[in-house]
């Protein structure tokens, strides 16, 4: 655990597994190594907050799970954007974007 | 939409716990699965990646658990489980459980029977639309002494009032009424137009009165109750065929009230009476009811009133006794007295509940002592103070669902029963029953109770160092001195709240005792009551007439003194202790030596002189009625043979009256005129002073009473006619017999038969009621804290018993032990009651209306109550203080 920033920034995991998963749906281990991957390895998912994540975002209707075989013809959960975590992922997108840009001007402007 | 699926969700996950956790487990698994195959395909070995995977999984459990813990559903799991490990825990001690829940089951059963009687008879509107709207309305004296409405006056009400929609008037009678399936004694009520409209209530069948019976001398007609069309007139659709008889007059029967109107209570028919402009303003005969506008407040219609009784005051000065009116809500009107009575139980049994509270929570303290160590490890092992107050609350939520669960069987149960020992008297007592007002009252205690016994065990386990505690060893068992102390507390305050609910019954017992032991101013013993009422009993009835009744009254007494075993046999006008105004009352003239007045209005003028009126009530009696009663001639003469019809009529007057208006002469001899009462005008002299008798009941002050006698005045309207039987034999005999001659003499005349002891009974009820329940709440309260101190001492002693050990050890006499145990009860016990009494003496005062001869602080009251609860005291610490006594220092020194 020597890594720098492996913790997520606080409410930033749901949008990163909705944003994981607008392409096609996975399983969560899938899910995991995606963040990973696409961060670069800047960013380490906790599995335990992932899989709560999970819980939070079906009972909210952003994602639906379904049991299904893998490749390794082995079963496991596969979660899938639903329409209302599509708009939210747009929202929650328009908002970090809006929020990353106003703090690179506050940065650009002290320095 | 999301909550919905928060719900449902959290429903599927509840309902199958099982397989949620499944289906947590296989995605935690699967995921370890892919990590390790993962890192394999990164090269390393097997068994490195396995363990690598679960490094970086941080522990399948504690994620399965973290997951696990997400959403509502958890928290009732833990509730769930709370409330199943506190009933386990309750049920594996099952003497504290027991204690509790009795204890409980008995505060909130008897609150809840006690509030089902309130709600019924204080809070449920009246069975009226808009009854707040409804009003009775007085005449007020000068003195605030409320008066019912004089003829005249009613009428100056009615027509000069604009703040009304109806206002009426009505009185009711017993009388004999005969035209159904049988002959009997009901009462009747006169009412006036306006009187069903101001109770917005029409007859359910047939019509209601119509104009031309609605007028002075109209046609007859009479409506009748539910209950007696069921009774009487077989519930039969046809009306027209039933013609009611009573006082010698004919009325047909035009309907029938709706089920459960009951107005005034009792009445088996209402005949119509309207306005009769001949009467005098100071007859006070009826009783006025009203229903005000719509936006009239009451005391808008009070000042309506009072300005119109000031106009009349003004207009007719002295020959007027009214200055101003009196408007109060029909449900005030009708609670009356009752009120402070039944609040005063209310006010008992809430005390009662506080102590059994208190006792309980004494309970509760010692057992949070004795788990303090199992609390310290659960805290230890993380357990959050949410968690343990939770934990505290469960159990005291199945203590006192239990508790109120029983309490409400127990309410049921006491609803059952109480008719038999509610007092006749009480108004609207019909209605009580166990019903959803009282059950969420019983509820509301529920939830009071489950609330503060469980914050008040969390807050005392909460409080202390948590180290502390795991430290201190097996002694610790016994409690910290911390938690004895507030033990102590509360026993005080259970000591203290009983002893308030002790001195109001000592209170109320002392009234009864006192009113009992009143004399009435006759002996009641052995006396056998026949009430009846004669046939066409009349202001002014034919001389004929008069001699035919006075012959049958005479003739039924020579029957009734023949039969063995009736002693003396007496005949009076009015029954002679009456709860109501059974006897009449009224102005005499004093006439010291004038004519006597030869008309009504002459009487009326000379009566405007108050040096030659008095007022008195007015008894129709035969000599062998003084007899009878026991009711001393004090001197003079009786009445006797040689009064008849035809000679100077006489009177025998009571004691006080003689008193209070010839207190420096004297009355024998003096001529007296009493007309107004039966019509007769012929003047009346004073021949005798008999002993004072409490006619109006025992806690009120002897009346005055004129007595006539009825071989010279006739049994008038004025007479509510009964013989009084001193018997030697067995009641029953007496009665059958009596019966039968009265069936012989005058079959259409009903009788009802009574004892004396009987009526009298049933006149002291409300007060014998009021006491019972108040000392029963009292021996209740009295028993908890006696359990409590017992509680408190014996705990006190296993807490001690080392350091007993050792005193007994070096030498201390057994009873210097005694005297250290007992003399922490009797502590706590004189605080209590200091605290009591000081509380009580502020208390007690709104008892000053219920009481008799007592003052509200009587201090021997006072000194019995503290007394015997330090007696109580005393020996609810002797029985440990004996224990400790016998212990045996050996032992005692080696206890843990």
């Amino acid at each position: 655990m020597d890594e720098p920033n492996t913790d997520l920034i606080q409410g930033t995991l749901d949008m990163l597994i909705l944003k994981a998963l607008s392409l096609e749906p996975m399983h969560g281990y899938g899910i995991a190594r995606r963040i990973e991957q696409v961060s670069r390895g800047v960013f380490k998912v906790n599995p335990g907050s992932l899989l709560t994540a999970f819980q939070r975002l079906e009972r909210v209707g952003w994602l639906d799970s379904e049991w299904r075989q893998t490749d390794k013809s082995r079963r496991a959960k596969f979660y899938s954007l639903t329409r209302a975590g599509r708009k939210q992922l747009e929202v929650e997108t328009t908002n970090w974007n809006r929020r990353a840009s106003a703090i690179a001007r506050l940065l650009r402007a002290e320095g | 939409m999301s909550l919905w699926r928060q719900f449902t969700r959290g429903l599927r996950v509840l309902g199958n716990r099982k397989a949620a956790d499944r289906e947590t487990a296989d995605e935690v698994s699967h995921y370890l699965e892919e990590a390790t195959a993962a890192l394999i395909a990164r090269g390393l070995a097997p068994d490195e990646a396995r363990r690598v995977a679960r490094l970086e999984l941080g522990g399948a459990t504690a994620v399965r658990e973290q997951v696990r813990g997400y959403g509502w559903e958890n928290r009732v799991d833990i509730l769930l489980a709370d409330l199943r490990y506190a009933a386990r825990s309750l049920a594996g001690n099952p003497g504290f459980t027991g204690v509790s829940v009795l204890t409980l089951a008995l505060g909130i059963g008897a609150s809840t029977a006690i509030f089902s009687v309130v709600d019924a008879v204080l809070l449920r509107a009246l069975p009226y639309p808009h009854p707040e709207k409804i009003v009775r309305v007085w005449e007020q004296a000068p003195d605030s002494h409320r008066m019912n409405l004089a003829d005249p006056n009613f009428d100056d009400f009615r027509t000069q009032s604009d703040t009304f929609a109806d206002l009426a008037i009505y009185a009711d009678w017993l009388s004999s009424v005969s035209g159904g399936s049988e002959p009997v004694r009901v009462d009747i009520a006169e009412v006036s137009s306006g009187f069903f409209e101001a109770l917005g209530v029409a007859p359910s069948r047939g019509r209601g009165f119509a104009a031309e019976e609605q007028r002075l001398h109209g046609a007859p007609a009479a409506i009748v109750s539910y209950g007696y069309w069921q009774r009487y007139l077989g519930g039969a659709t046809d009306l027209s065929r039933f013609h009611l008889r009573l006082e010698a007059a004919v009325y047909p029967v035009i309907g029938v009230m709706p089920e459960g109107f009951d107005f005034p209570a009792g009445v088996a028919a209402w005949i119509p009476r309207e306005f009769d402009p001949i009467l005098s303003r100071t007859a006070h005969n009826w009783r006025c009811l009203g229903r005000v506008l719509d936006g009239v407040t009451v005391a808008q219609a009070r000042a309506n009133l009072s300005a119109i009784a000031r106009r009349i005051r003004n207009q007719y000065g002295k020959k007027v006794d009214l200055s101003d009116a009196a408007v109060v809500p029909l449900a005030d009107a009708l609670v009356g007295d009752v009120r402070t009575a039944l609040l005063t139980l209310l006010a008992a049994v809430g005390l009662l509940l506080l102590v059994a509270c208190a006792n309980v929570a004494g309970l509760l303290l010692a057992r949070t002592s004795a788990r303090r160590k199992e609390l310290a490890v659960r805290a230890a092992l993380g357990a959050g103070r949410g968690r343990l107050i939770q934990q505290f609350l469960a159990e005291s939520f199945w203590l006192s669902l239990a508790g109120g669960t029983l309490g409400i069987l127990i309410a049921a149960w006491a609803v059952r029963i109480l008719p038999a020992i509610l007092p006749a008297n009480l108004p609207r007592q019909e209605g009580v029953a166990i019903n959803a007002p009282v059950l969420l009252f019983a509820l509301a205690a529920i939830v009071a109770v489950t609330v503060s016994l469980g914050l008040f065990a969390a807050w005392r386990a909460a409080t202390g160092d948590l180290q502390e505690a795991l430290m201190a060893g097996s002694r610790s068992y016994s409690g910290t001195g911390a938690s004895q102390r507030l033990r102590g507390f509360l026993t005080i305050g259970e000591i203290a709240t009983t002893l308030v609910i002790l001195a109001g019954a000592g209170l109320l017992g002392r009234s009864f005792l006192r009113l009992i032991s009143t004399s009435p101013g006759f002996s009641p013993q052995n006396l056998i009551t026949m009430e009846f009422s004669l046939p066409a009993p009349q202001w002014h009835m034919e001389e004929p007439v008069l001699v035919r009744q006075i012959h049958l009254v005479d003739d039924i007494l020579t029957r009734l003194r023949a039969i063995p075993g009736a002693r003396t046999v007496g005949f009076a006008g009015a029954f002679p202790v009456a709860a109501g105004d059974d006897l009449a009352d009224g102005t005499f003239l004093i006439l010291n030596g004038q004519k006597p007045p030869a008309t009504f209005d002459e009487f009326e003028r000379m009566a405007q002189n108050p040096s030659q009126a008095g007022h008195a009530s007015y008894c129709l009696a035969g000599e062998a009625y003084f007899r009878t009663m026991g009711i001393p001639l004090i001197r003079g003469r009786m009445f006797g043979e040689q009064d008849d019809r035809n000679s100077p009529h006489v009177a025998v007057i009571s004691e006080s009256l003689a008193l209070e208006r010839w207190p420096h002469q004297d009355p024998l001899g003096q001529t007296i005129e009493f007309g107004n009462m039966d019509g007769d005008l012929r003047p009346l002299t004073i021949v005798g002073i008999a002993g004072d008798v409490r006619a109006r009941g025992l806690d009120f002050p002897p009346s005055p009473i004129i007595y006539v006698d009825y071989r010279q005045r006739g049994v008038n309207a004025n007479a509510s006619p009964t013989i009084l039987t001193r018997s030697a034999g067995p009641a029953g005999e007496i009665v059958s017999t009596a019966r039968s001659i009265f069936h012989d003499l005058a079959p259409d005349v009903p009788v009802k038969f009574s004892t004396f002891a009987d009526e009298m009974g049933g006149w002291l009820a409300d007060r014998r009621f009021l006491l019972l329940l108040v000392g029963l709440f009292a021996a209740a309260a009295l028993a908890l804290a006696a359990v409590g101190i017992y509680g408190v001492v014996a705990f006190s002693v296993t807490r001690r018993t080392q350091e007993i050990g050792i005193r007994i050890a070096l030498g201390a006499q057994r009873s210097a032990v005694v005297r250290l145990i007992v003399g922490e009860g009797a502590r706590l016990a004189i605080v209590g009651v200091a605290i009591g009494i000081a509380a009580s003496f502020a208390i007690t005062r709104l008892l000053s209306s219920l009481l008799f001869g007592v003052s509200a602080t009587d201090p021997i009251t006072f000194a019995g109550v503290a007394v015997l609860l330090c007696l109580v005291a005393l020996l609810a610490s002797y029985i440990p203080a004996r224990r400790a006594m016998r212990l045996d220092p050996n032992s005692a020194l080696r206890y843990e």
